[in-house]
């Protein structure tokens, strides 16, 4: 197809009104803003766009041929829904261009209010497979913003295959988790990442260890900032991306000044141009190009889009960190958390059940004899260990069959083109095994299980389930049972509990990730070849932070790592205030068959007391002491400790 | 017309320079602007200041201390007007508050110590320890942690606790003594940035923080008073009249200070921590957060 000066949006962020004339005057062709509230920038009070700013940036944008885009991606709790929909109706008064949207109750939302603005998915919706766009087509995305984690030939291909269209983060800020997927901030400050309040752990300094003997491996490395992913920037790619079918090139940084969004939204205005103009006699403008490198704050990398980033594309030394916005801190013990200050009654539902997901057959056994009523077996298998075959999936049903014990199949969180190829496959087979459930982690996977399957369907935690209209789309879209977001603090729990038509599954034990990410960190700080020592991945590796908290680093069969907690989550001594769960669910796959055999029984234990007699149950220290002494580490409340998570 | 150059050394002070326009505006002063940012980069202000005396600008309004300091180095000629600077005299770009120097004057952000400590005393009247958490390694911190102590003998038990380098913040629980009755932070750049991990600490002890910088109120802290940025920007607008509307010489316009102080409360901290806000307090905020 030829190229037309319309085939590309340039797409610029701004934060308050100079920002919205210099990013119009340099030649955006759209931008993208917040309200006060219910976006992905909530720590400044000075930035964002009141109501009446709103409509009146709408105005000028419109004046100028200009589209705007509202942002209302953040997660909701079941508080915010009332006035979410009171912004909502709001927002169809004065008909921006679209709204980028991450929470699924969002869209439920939308369809209850007839709003008929178009609805793009904020990257932080971690959408990167054809089978999600296809659901969310359904619901009126009419654009996706891909994950940072598609490289440009995946997305030309999900392109081609949906005809969505796709906008892509080509400058600026990363995560160096997948997006909507870090619940680093939430779960540790109470301010979460997935609703705007980010405090930056990734920028935080570690020391790359060996779990196991605690010998720190890094010792000549460049610097102590793992994490510290370098800015993305695609000007010298610029030919790639229109080529990959990218519509709109999207520009990061709503807290910046209007010097700043103007000098990069003219520097990527004119390249655009000429290329279109003339692509094959376009070469990249090194004028311009040392401008744009020499005025950098980070690094410049390009992250995943021409495939996986190295050691190079970190910013090791922390030199060129703009600022910081925390320091790395203690997890909450168990001590005094606002459980305790709490009383909320919420009817229990008739049948209620503890769910334990384990690594090997081992396990399987040992949480069935201790009194598991549901098992997950599957998705990420973390090295060493060895990934689930069709044969010990059907001997996990069979040891469990003997016990009355169900057996989910769990599936992977993410599921790139690769995975949902597999598991097509795999969920034609189960129809063969017939295990009791599948669960899954992304609306892609919970389609294709869906279309493939008549088996329940669970939805996992990574789809961030906060609120009960979140649940409901996943009910509306068959699922069974939904996850409540460990991010979410015990008020926030109980509301979704006790709304909910979903049956909610609540992870009360275990060891929990803060985030997944595509790069391979050990491999990228200590420099090694993965092909050339394919066993360097085997060795349990982990993060120390300078507040002396030790994350373990797991490596999945995908090459994907996961960086867990320094604490292992426990909620034993609150499970009698945990009221309205259908599903208690210990997350034992990181734990030795004896561990997760006795964290079963004792939850078994304490769960049938409190049904016998709830008012006269009362909870003994002395379980919990015996835990700790075989648990692999310090046990923690998470999120339970805020009143509120932010 | 006059051709101003702006100075500025990141956006957290963008009121300032929305706060001197306006009053440029208000005073009928037409002028253009030059306005360069160092998003942070305190190495880049030589450049960028030099960028201005380059473009031969009339006056220069400069934005933080380091922005201030950066054009005092490249001119000795062209009128400085600075705003937020903590202490102008400690960091030698004036002689003194009333007679300031060659070229340059202009508006010191700084609150005094005993307004900050009434203000203690008022949001928690039986607090008598209190801690101070501060950097070393910043001058206008230490400047203020000296104040605010001196200012606080016979009122109040300070117990101090200081930190060499950010990173110490991730222990804080080891240093924190957990006798204080409310945890003070003084001006400062590492304390600022990093306040959520200090709240988080303190918040364990249930120990509310009284903080001195906006921002840090809406992320946690119980209170602060702070002088506002778009009333700073206002007056120097008017100082600059006096430089180039009334030719008056530099050294007769005194550095300004804030004459009214804002508190700062926020209403969800104090009722995690069980503190009532008075009414009367509460009609004196400028803004509680919730």
């Amino acid at each position: 197809m030829l190229l037309t000066r319309k085939s590309v949006e340039l797409l610029a962020p701004v934060g308050n009104w100079e920002v919205l004339e210099a990013a119009v005057k340099a030649g955006a062709d759209a931008v993208y803003l917040g309200g006060k509230h219910f976006n992905m920038r909530m720590h400044r009070t000075d930035t964002n766009f009141d109501n009446e700013m709103l409509k009146k940036a709408i105005d000028y944008a419109h004046q100028h041929d200009v589209h705007l885009y509202i942002t209302i991606n953040n997660l909701l709790s079941d508080q915010e829904i009332e006035p979410m929909r009171e912004y909502l109706q709001y927002l169809e008064t004065i008909q921006p261009d679209a709204l980028l949207v991450q929470d699924l109750a969002v869209l439920e939302l939308v369809r209850e209010l007839g709003i008929t603005i178009p609805l793009h998915t904020s990257v932080m919706m971690n959408t990167h497979n054809e089978h999600a766009i296809n659901k969310l087509k359904e619901y009126g995305i009419t654009r996706i913003v891909v994950g940072r984690e598609m490289t440009l030939s995946e997305l030309s291909l999900f392109k081609e295959r949906t005809g969505i269209e796709v906008e892509y983060f080509m400058h600026g800020d990363m995560c160096i988790s997948e997006s909507g997927q870090c619940i680093h901030s939430g779960v540790v400050f109470g301010q979460s990442g997935n609703r705007g309040r980010c405090l930056k752990p990734c920028r935080w300094a570690y020391k790359l260890i060996d779990e196991n003997t605690g010998e720190i491996l890094d010792a000549d490395s460049p610097g102590p900032y793992k994490l510290a992913l370098n800015d993305m920037c695609m000007y010298r790619n610029i030919p790639e991306l229109i080529q990959a079918g990218v519509y709109s090139f999207k520009i990061e940084g709503r807290m910046r000044t209007a010097a700043f969004v103007e000098g990069i939204v003219k520097t990527y205005r004119q390249a655009i141009d000429t290329y279109i103009a003339d692509p094959c006699g376009y070469t990249t403008d090194e004028a311009a190009w040392k401008n744009l490198y020499e005025n950098r704050s980070r690094d410049f990398t390009t992250t995943f889009a021409l495939g996986q980033p190295t050691a190079k594309d970190i910013g090791f030394s922390g030199r060129r960190e703009p600022r910081f916005f925390s320091q790395a801190v203690k997890e909450a013990g168990l001590s005094a958390p606002i459980v305790d200050k709490i009383n909320l009654a919420i009817k229990q539902p008739e049948k209620q059940q503890l769910a334990v997901r384990v690594a090997d057959l081992a396990a399987v056994k040992a949480v069935c004899q201790n009194g598991a009523n549901v098992i997950y077996i599957g998705g990420e298998s973390f090295k060493p260990v060895k990934v689930w075959t069709l044969a010990e999936i059907k001997e996990a049903i069979h040891i469990a069959d003997s016990y009355q014990a169900k057996i989910v199949i769990d599936t992977p969180r993410t599921t790139m083109r690769r995975e949902c190829a597999e598991l097509e496959q795999f969920f034609t087979a189960l129809n063969e095994i017939k295990p009791a459930g599948i669960m899954v982690s992304n609306l892609g996977s919970l389609s294709l299980a869906k279309r493939l399957t008549n088996l329940p369907i669970q939805a996992d935690f990574s789809f961030n389930t906060f609120n009960h209209l979140s649940a409901k789309f996943l009910k509306d879209n068959g699922a069974v049972m939904a996850v409540a977001s460990l991010e979410a603090s015990y008020p926030q729990v109980c509301d979704m509990l006790s709304a909910s038509q979903l049956p909610v599954e609540v992870i009360v034990h275990g060891a929990t990730e803060s985030m997944i990410c595509d790069h391979n960190l050990p491999a990228m700080s200590l420099g090694f070849n993965p092909l050339e020592n394919p066993e360097f991945c085997d060795r349990h590796y982990a993060l120390l932070d300078t507040a002396k908290e030790v994350h373990p680093i797991r490596i999945d069969q995908y090459g994907r790592n996961h960086i867990l907690f320094a604490k292992d989550l426990c909620l034993l001594p609150y499970l009698a205030k945990l009221q309205g769960v259908t599903s208690y669910r210990i997350e034992a796959q990181h734990y030795t068959a004896e561990l997760a055999g006795l964290l079963t029984k004792t939850y078994r234990g304490e769960l049938d007391k409190i049904k016998t007699n709830s008012a006269a149950y009362q909870y003994d220290p002395a379980v919990l002491e015996a835990i700790k002494k075989i648990s692999p580490r310090e046990l923690g409340s998470g999120a339970y400790r805020y009143r509120i998570s932010r | 017309m006059f051709h101003i150059g702006i100075l500025q050394l990141t956006q957290n002070l963008d009121d300032a320079v929305r706060g001197f326009k306006q009053g440029l505006q208000n005073l009928g002063i037409q002028a253009k602007f030059t306005y360069l940012n160092a998003d942070g980069k305190v190495e880049m202000l030589p450049g960028l200041a030099q960028k201005l005396v380059d473009s031969s600008v009339d006056l220069i309004f400069a934005c933080s201390t380091p922005s201030a300091k950066a054009a005092q180095m490249i001119t000795g000629e062209i009128p400085i007007l600075f705003t937020p600077v903590f202490d102008p005299v400690s960091v030698k770009l004036v002689d003194s508050m009333q007679t300031p120097g060659a070229n340059i004057t202009g508006m010191s952000g700084m609150v005094q110590s005993q307004d900050k400590i009434a203000l203690i005393q008022e949001l928690l009247p039986t607090a008598k320890k209190i801690g101070v958490l501060y950097h070393t390694a910043d001058g206008n911190t230490l400047i203020e942690t000296n104040n605010f102590c001196a200012a606080a003998a016979n009122l109040l038990t300070i117990k101090k606790v200081a930190i060499q380098t950010a990173d110490e913040i991730s222990l804080l629980e080891e240093i924190l003594p957990s006798d204080i009755d409310a945890l003070f932070l003084p001006i400062g750049r590492i304390v600022e940035e990093n306040f959520s991990s200090i709240a988080y600490y303190a918040d364990m002890l249930e120990i509310p923080i009284i903080a001195s910088h906006a921002p840090n109120v809406v992320m946690g802290a119980l209170g602060a008073l702070v002088a506002n940025h778009t009333a700073l920007g206002l007056e120097c607008a008017h100082q600059a009249k006096s430089i180039l509307i009334d030719k008056k010489s530099i050294q007769d316009i005194p550095v300004g200070i804030t004459k009214t102080p804002e508190i700062l409360l926020n209403s969800f901290v104090a009722d995690n921590l069980g503190i009532a806000l008075t009414a009367e307090l509460q009609k004196k905020a400028k803004e509680i957060y919730a």
